[in-house]
C-alpha cells in the first residue's frame, strides 16, 4: 500500500504540489503507521513462532502427562515429559519471591510515598533503580557464588537471624496491638497498669515463641545450597524494584484530598494510609504485584544457576530448602538437543514450556493492564 | 485504642517503611561489596614475577632487561629446590626398590605442586598448555600453592558415622631423615625471593585477549563482544522504537487499533528474556536465516526486539512532556506537522529519550538468556566489525555464566569471574547513572 | 501489510546476502558441542590460533546434543561429542545434505566424585545405580555418616549424562531428586561445597573432590586405557566429509593425532589414544 501510494504520488507529481505534498504526508504517515505495527506486531510473531514448534509436542504425546505428570525423563529411551513437577517449581520460587517482594515493596512504597522527605527520596530512588540495574546473570552469580555455600555452611543461624530481623519488630508491634485492645477492657483506673502488664507479658511470650523458633532454626542443616529458599530471595530482590515503583505510582496517584480529609478528621498517618489511601490505591498495588511476579517467573540465569534443578515436587511442597526445576533454567539447559531436526518430543517439549510461559506473561499482563485501566477511569472519573 | 498506642501505632508503621528501605538498601550493598572488593582484585593484586614474564613473552610489555634480571634472580633463588628434587630423584634410582617404592608418590605429589607454584623445572621441555607453562601469577594464588607444598591435606575417616576429618600434614614427614627434608624450610623462607611478589596495577584486563581458558590474560574480546551486541541492538531497536513512538503520540487517533498495538507493545515487554531466545532461534536464525549459526547480528535483533518496548514507552513520555505550547507555536508559523515533530518536537524531548535509551542499552548489555541460542560462544577472538554479521562472540555476560559453571577449573579463576562481574556491573551502573544525571538536568530545565 | 513484508523479506535478503557472502571464508572454524571436551578443544583451538594467526578458531561448550543439532543445521565446522552421534542424527544429517565423519579424539574415565569429608572409599556400580534412581537416600546405608544423600547429576542434554544412563543406569530412571547442572565443572564446584553430594564428572575433573573407586577400581588414565574402570568411554570429535587435507580444518581436527595434541590431551586430564 506504502509503496503503490508513493509510486502514484510521484506519477501526479506535475499537477499541483498541494496534491503531491497532500499524498506525501499520507504515506509518511502510513509508514509509521507500518513500523510502528511492526514492533507491535513482533508479539504475534513471538507467539506464532513459539506456537508452532510447541503445537507438534501435543500432538505427538498429548496433554495429559505433560501437565499431570511429574515425571521429567526427556532424553530416555521411553520419554516421559511428565512436566508438572516442574510447574510447581516455577510456582514455587515465584511465591517465595512474592512472599519476599511484596511486604517488603509496599511498605517501601508506602515510606516513599508518605514518610520521607524529598530530599531522603533523592537517595533512595537510585537505590532502587540501581536494584533494578543490576544485570540478572550478577545476580545469579551471586546466588551460586556467595548464597550458595552461606546456606549450606552456616544457613541453620543466618535464617535464625533473619527470623528475628523479620520477627522482632513484628512481634512487637503484635504485642502493642493486643495489650491495647485487652486493656480497653479493664476499667479507666486499671487500664496503664493492665496496659503495661499485658505487654510485659505478651512482649515475654514472643521473645520466648522467637527464641525457640530461633534455636530450631539455627539447628537446621541444609544440605544444598542451591535450592529454592536461595532462588526465591534473590528473585525477590529482583522484584521489589517494579513492586515498588509501581506502587509508589498508585499510592501518589490516591490523591492529596484524601490524604488531607483524613487527617482532619484526627486521623494518624498510620490510619490514613492503612484507612483510606492503600483502599484506594488497591488496584494499583495489584498491578504492581502483577508485574513484580511476572519478573520472577520470566527470570531465567538466576534459576538456572542457584535453583538446584532437581525436577522434583518438594516434600512437603512448602520446603524452600529443597532443589527445584523451574520452566525458564529448563529450556535454557535443554535446548539445543539433537534431535531438533527430525522434530522430537525432547525439541518441542521446550516450545511447549515456552508457550505456557508466553501464555502465563499474557495473562497476566492483560490482568494488570486491566486493573490499572479500572483506576484510571475510576480516577477520572 | 488509646492515644499512646495510636501513635506508637504511627511510628511502627513508619518504621515498618524505613525497615524495607534499610533492608533494600543492605541487600544493594550485600551485593554491591563482594563483587567491588573481589572484582577489582582482578586489575589491582600483587603479581609474582611469573606475570610479568607472561606479560613479556606475550605481548613485549614492560621493561626487557629489568624484568630478564628479575627472572634471572628468581631462577637462581629456585635452582636449590630443583637440585634438591633431581638430587633426590637420582639418589633414589640408586637405592633399594623398597625405598623407591616407599617415596614414589609423594615425591610425584611434591613435583606437581611444585610446578604448580613454580612453573615448568627447567630442563624439561616446554609444556604445551599455557596453564603449565608458567608458574602462579598472583601471590593469593601463589599463597594458595605454597601451602600446598608445605602441607597435605589428608582425612581421617575413622569414624565412618561421621564425616571425615580434615588434617593438613606437613610433607617434610613424608621425607624425614632424607636430604629432601630441607627443601621444605628453604621454599617457606624463600618464597619471596622465588616469586618476587609486587603490587601491580594489570589494566590489561580489560584490553587483552584472554589465553588458555581465561587461565591468562584479560576479557577484551568479551567487553568488545558485549560492545556490539549493545551497539547493534540500538542500532536496530532505537529508529524504530522512535518511529513508534512519534507515530503513537503525534498521529494516530483513539481507536480500537491503536488500544490493540497499545496491549500488544505492552505485551512484548512482559515476555519472559528466554522466550526472546528462542523465538530468536526459531525465527532469525532457523527461518528467516539472518546468519548461518550464532552471530552477533541475529543476536542485536533478538535484544531489540526485547528492549523494543522500553524504548517505545520512554520516548512516548519523553514526547508527552513537550509543552503543547511549543507545538501549537510551531504549527501556527504554518510548520508543518511532520516538520514541526523533526525541528521542534523531538528536540525538546531528546533528554527524555536519551534517557529511555541508555536504561534499555543497560538492559541489553546485562541480559544473558535471549544470546544464550543467538550469539554467545565461551571462547573467542575479539572480532572485527564486518565480522559480526556472521560470527558469534564471546559476552561479558554470557562469560559470567559460562566461567563460573562450566570452566574446568572454576575456582582457579575466580578472580576473572569477580572481574567480568564487576566490569559487567560497573558498565551497567554507568549508564544508569548518566540516565539519572540526564533526568536531573531535564527537572532543572522544567523548574526553570 | 504487504508494504511490511516486502520491507521484511528485503531486509533480510540483504542481511542475508551479506552474511552467505561473509561466511565462506576458509578462515574460521566452528567447534560446538560437548562440555567434556571442552578442554581439549579450548587447547587445540588456542594451539591452532597460536600456529596460525589468520584463522579464528570459537568454541561454544553447549552440550554434545547441541553439538550434532548444529553441525546437522551447518552451524559449526566441528562437533565436539561425548558420545556416538546417534543414528537419528546419522539420518537427520544426512537429509540435510551433511555427511558426519567421526574422529576418536581422546578415551574419558567417568569418575564418581564425593566430598572430601566423605568416609566412603568404593561404591559398586549397582550402588550408584541405587544412589541415583533415589533407592539409597543415605549415607548411613552405604556405611557413612548419618547424612542425606545430594546427587548431582548432568543435565540431560549432555553427553556424559547419556554414558552415565547407559553405563551405570541400566535402564532405570534417575530419582526425582537429583540435581542437574550443565557441566563438568559445575559438578565439581557442587561437589566441592557440598558435604553430602556425589557426582559424576569426567576425568579431567577430579582436582579438589574425592573420587571413589568403582568396583575396586581407581580411575586413573591408566586404568581407562587397560579398560579396568568400568564405566569409560572415547570421546568424539564430527565433521562435514572428511576435511580436504592443507585446510585448516584438516589440520584441527587432525591435531589429536599428533604428538602435541597428545600432549594436550593428557595435559588437560585425559587419555590420548595409543
Amino acid at each position: 500500500m506504502d509503496g503503490s501510494a508513493r509510486e502514484r504520488g510521484s506519477l501526479r507529481l506535475s499537477r499541483g504540489t498541494r496534491r503531491r505534498q497532500r499524498l506525501a504526508a499520507a504515506a509518511g504517515q502510513l509508514f509509521l503507521l507500518a513500523v510502528t505495527s511492526l514492533s507491535a506486531l513482533a508479539v504475534f510473531a513471538i507467539f506464532y513462532f513459539i506456537a508452532r514448534d510447541a503445537i507438534p509436542f501435543f500432538r505427538l504425546e498429548g496433554f495429559k502427562e505433560f501437565f499431570t505428570s511429574t515425571r521429567w525423563y526427556p532424553s530416555a529411551e521411553q520419554a516421559e515429559f511428565g512436566a508438572l513437577a516442574i510447574f510447581v517449581g516455577s510456582g514455587l520460587v515465584t511465591l517465595g519471591a512474592a512472599l519476599v517482594a511484596v511486604p517488603l515493596g509496599i511498605a517501601a512504597a508506602v515510606c516513599l510515598s508518605d514518610v520521607l522527605p524529598f530530599s531522603a527520596r533523592q537517595v533512595v530512588k537510585p537505590v532502587i533503580e540501581m536494584l533494578a540495574a543490576i544485570p540478572s546473570v550478577a545476580y545469579g552469580f551471586f546466588a551460586l557464588v556467595v548464597l550458595a555455600p552461606l546456606l549450606q555452611r552456616s544457613g541453620g543461624p543466618v535464617l535464625a537471624a533473619a527470623a528475628w530481623i523479620v520477627g522482632a519488630p513484628v512481634a512487637a508491634l503484635l504485642a502493642f496491638i493486643l495489650s491495647d485492645l485487652l486493656a480497653d477492657r479493664f476499667p479507666e483506673r486499671a487500664q496503664r497498669r493492665a496496659r503495661w502488664a499485658f505487654l510485659i507479658l505478651l512482649g515475654s511470650g514472643a521473645v520466648a515463641a522467637l527464641s525457640v523458633a530461633g534455636r530450631a532454626l539455627s539447628g537446621l542443616e541444609i544440605p544444598s545450597g542451591t535450592n529454592a529458599l536461595n532462588v526465591s530471595l534473590i528473585l525477590g530482590i529482583m522484584a521489589l524494584p517494579t513492586v515498588v515503583s509501581v506502587s509508589e505510582d498508585a499510592l501518589q496517584a490516591a490523591g492529596r484530598e484524601l490524604r488531607e480529609g483524613s487527617y482532619a478528621l484526627g486521623a494518624t498517618r498510620a490510619e490514613t494510609l492503612l484507612r483510606t489511601i492503600l483502599p484506594a490505591a488497591r488496584s494499583g498495588i495489584l498491578a504492581a504485584v502483577i508485574l513484580g511476579i511476572m519478573r520472577a517467573i520470566g527470570e531465567t540465569m538466576v534459576v538456572w544457576m542457584a535453583s538446584g534443578n532437581a525436577s522434583q515436587i518438594p516434600e512437603p511442597w512448602y520446603n524452600l530448602l529443597e532443589p527445584v526445576r523451574t520452566l525458564t533454567a529448563t529450556i535454557a539447559g535443554d535446548m539445543g538437543e539433537a534431535d531438533h531436526v527430525t522434530g522430537s518430543a525432547r525439541y518441542h517439549v521446550l516450545f511447549a514450556m515456552a508457550l505456557c510461559l508466553l501464555t502465563v506473561s499474557f495473562l497476566c499482563n492483560l490482568g494488570s493492564e486491566w486493573v490499572l485501566r479500572r483506576t484510571r477511569r475510576k480516577a477520572g472519573g | 485504642m488509646s492515644l499512646p498506642t495510636r501513635k506508637i501505632l504511627d511510628r511502627a508503621f513508619s518504621g515498618a517503611g524505613v525497615l524495607a528501605i534499610a533492608l533494600m538498601a543492605a541487600a544493594l550493598l550485600i551485593l554491591l561489596v563482594p563483587m567491588f572488593t573481589r572484582g577489582s582484585q582482578a586489575v589491582f593484586f600483587r603479581a609474582t614475577v611469573e606475570h610479568r614474564r607472561f606479560l613479556l613473552e606475550k605481548f613485549e610489555r614492560g621493561d626487557r632487561a629489568a624484568i630478564e634480571a628479575e627472572i634471572q634472580a628468581a631462577q637462581a633463588a629456585r635452582a636449590p629446590v630443583w637440585r634438591l628434587v633431581a638430587d633426590f630423584e637420582s639418589r633414589l634410582a640408586e637405592g633399594e626398590a623398597a625405598g623407591r617404592g616407599k617415596y614414589r608418590k609423594p615425591l610425584k605429589e611434591l613435583r606437581n605442586e611444585l610446578r604448580f607454584l613454580l612453573g615448568p623445572e627447567p630442563g624439561k621441555p616446554r609444556p604445551m598448555l599455557m596453564r603449565d607453562q608458567y608458574g602462579q601469577t598472583r601471590l593469593d594464588m601463589a599463597q594458595l600453592g605454597l601451602e600446598r607444598v608445605l602441607r597435605r591435606e589428608e582425612w581421617d575417616y575413622s569414624d565412618p558415622t561421621k564425616g571425615g576429618i580434615r588434617i593438613l600434614k606437613p610433607r617434610a614427614e613424608d621425607f624425614e631423615g632424607t636430604a629432601l627434608a630441607e627443601l621444605f624450610p628453604y621454599v617457606e623462607k624463600n618464597f619471596a625471593r622465588m616469586l618476587l611478589p609486587r603490587r601491580t596495577v594489570y589494566w590489561g584486563f580489560l584490553t587483552d585477549e584472554s589465553f588458555d581458558s581465561h587461565f591468562f590474560g584479560g576479557i577484551w574480546p568479551e567487553i568488545l563482544g558485549t560492545f556490539y551486541l549493545t551497539l547493534g541492538t540500538l542500532l536496530l531497536a532505537v529508529p524504530m522504537g522512535l518511529i513508534a513512538a512519534i507515530y503513537l503520540t503525534e498521529y494516530a487517533k483513539e481507536t480500537r487499533f491503536l488500544a490493540l498495538l497499545r496491549t500488544c507493545i505492552n505485551t512484548l515487554a512482559g515476555v519472559p528474556s528466554i522466550v526472546f531466545g528462542l523465538f530468536g532461534l526459531a525465527f532469525f536464525i532457523n527461518v528467516a536465516h539472518v546468519s548461518p549459526s550464532k552471530s552477533v547480528l541475529a543476536g542485536s535483533m533478538t535484544l531489540a526486539l526485547m528492549i523494543l518496548p522500553t524504548v517505545i514507552r520512554a520516548s512516548e513520555e519523553a514526547i508527552k512532556a513537550v509543552p503543547r505550547a511549543y507545538k501549537e507555536a510551531a504549527l501556527s508559523l504554518g510548520a508543518g506537522r511532520w516538520h514541526t515533530v523533526w525541528n521542534v518536537i523531538l528536540p525538546a524531548a531528546l533528554p527524555g529519550i536519551l534517557t529511555g535509551i541508555v536504561i534499555s542499552m543497560g538492559r541489553a548489555a546485562g541480559e544473558t538468556a535471549p544470546i544464550i541460542f543467538t550469539a554467545a560462544v565461551s571462547v573467542g577472538k575479539p572480532l572485527a566489525p564486518w565480522q559480526t554479521l556472521t560470527q558469534p562472540t564471546p559476552a561479558l555476560s554470557w562469560n559470567i555464566y559460562n566461567l563460573a559453571t562450566e570452566h574446568e577449573a572454576v575456582d582457579l579463576v575466580r578472580h576473572v569471574q569477580y572481574g567480568l562481574v564487576l566490569t559487567l556491573v560497573c558498565l551497567v551502573l554507568l549508564l544508569n547513572l548518566l540516565a539519572i544525571f540526564l533526568r536531573a538536568r531535564i527537572a532543572r530545565k522544567m523548574r526553570n | 501489510m504487504n508494504t511490511m513484508k516486502t520491507t521484511m523479506a528485503g531486509l533480510m535478503a540483504a542481511a542475508w546476502i551479506a552474511g552467505t557472502a561473509l561466511a565462506g571464508d576458509a578462515n574460521r572454524i566452528v567447534v560446538d558441542g560437548s562440555t567434556t571436551v571442552g578442554p581439549i578443544a579450548k587447547a587445540f583451538a588456542e594451539h591452532y590460533m597460536e600456529k596460525n594467526p589468520g584463522v579464528n578458531v570459537t568454541v561454544s561448550e553447549s552440550g554434545s546434543g547441541n553439538g550434532a543439532k548444529s553441525l546437522v543445521n551447518a552451524a559449526c565446522d566441528v562437533a565436539t561429542m561425548s558420545r556416538p552421534m546417534k543414528n537419528s542424527e546419522k539420518k537427520a544429517a544426512r537429509d540435510a545434505g551433511i555427511l558426519p565423519i567421526e574422529h576418536v579424539v581422546a578415551m574419558d574415565g567417568i569418575a564418581l566424585a564425593v566430598h572430601k569429608s566423605n568416609p566412603i572409599a568404593d561404591l559398586t556400580v549397582e550402588q550408584i545405580r541405587d544412589v541415583y534412581a533415589g533407592k539409597i537416600r543415605r549415607w548411613s546405608e552405604l556405611g557413612g555418616p548419618d547424612q542425606p544423600i545430594v546427587a548431582i547429576s548432568r543435565d540431560t542434554n549432555s553427553g556424559t549424562y547419556e554414558c552415565f544412563e547407559t553405563l551405570v543406569m541400566n535402564q532405570q530412571k534417575m530419582g526425582e531428586k537429583v540435581e542437574y547442572v550443565g557441566s563438568n565443572g559445575a559438578i565439581r564446584q557442587r561437589v566441592m561445597s557440598t558435604p553430602g553430594a556425589i557426582g559424576y564428572v569426567g576425568l579431567a575433573f577430579t582436582e579438589g573432590v574425592k573420587t571413589v573407586t568403582v568396583e575396586g577400581v581407581e580411575a586413573t588414565p591408566e586404568t581407562v586405557v587397560a579398560k579396568e574402570y568400568p564405566i569409560a568411554r572415547p570421546l568424539y570429535m564430527y565433521t562435514n566429509g572428511r576435511p580436504k587435507a592443507g585446510t585448516p580444518l584438516a589440520d584441527f581436527a587432525g591435531l589429536s593425532g599428533t604428538p602435541e595434541g597428545k600432549q594436550m590431551i593428557a595435559d588437560t586430564g585425559f587419555v590420548p589414544l595409543p
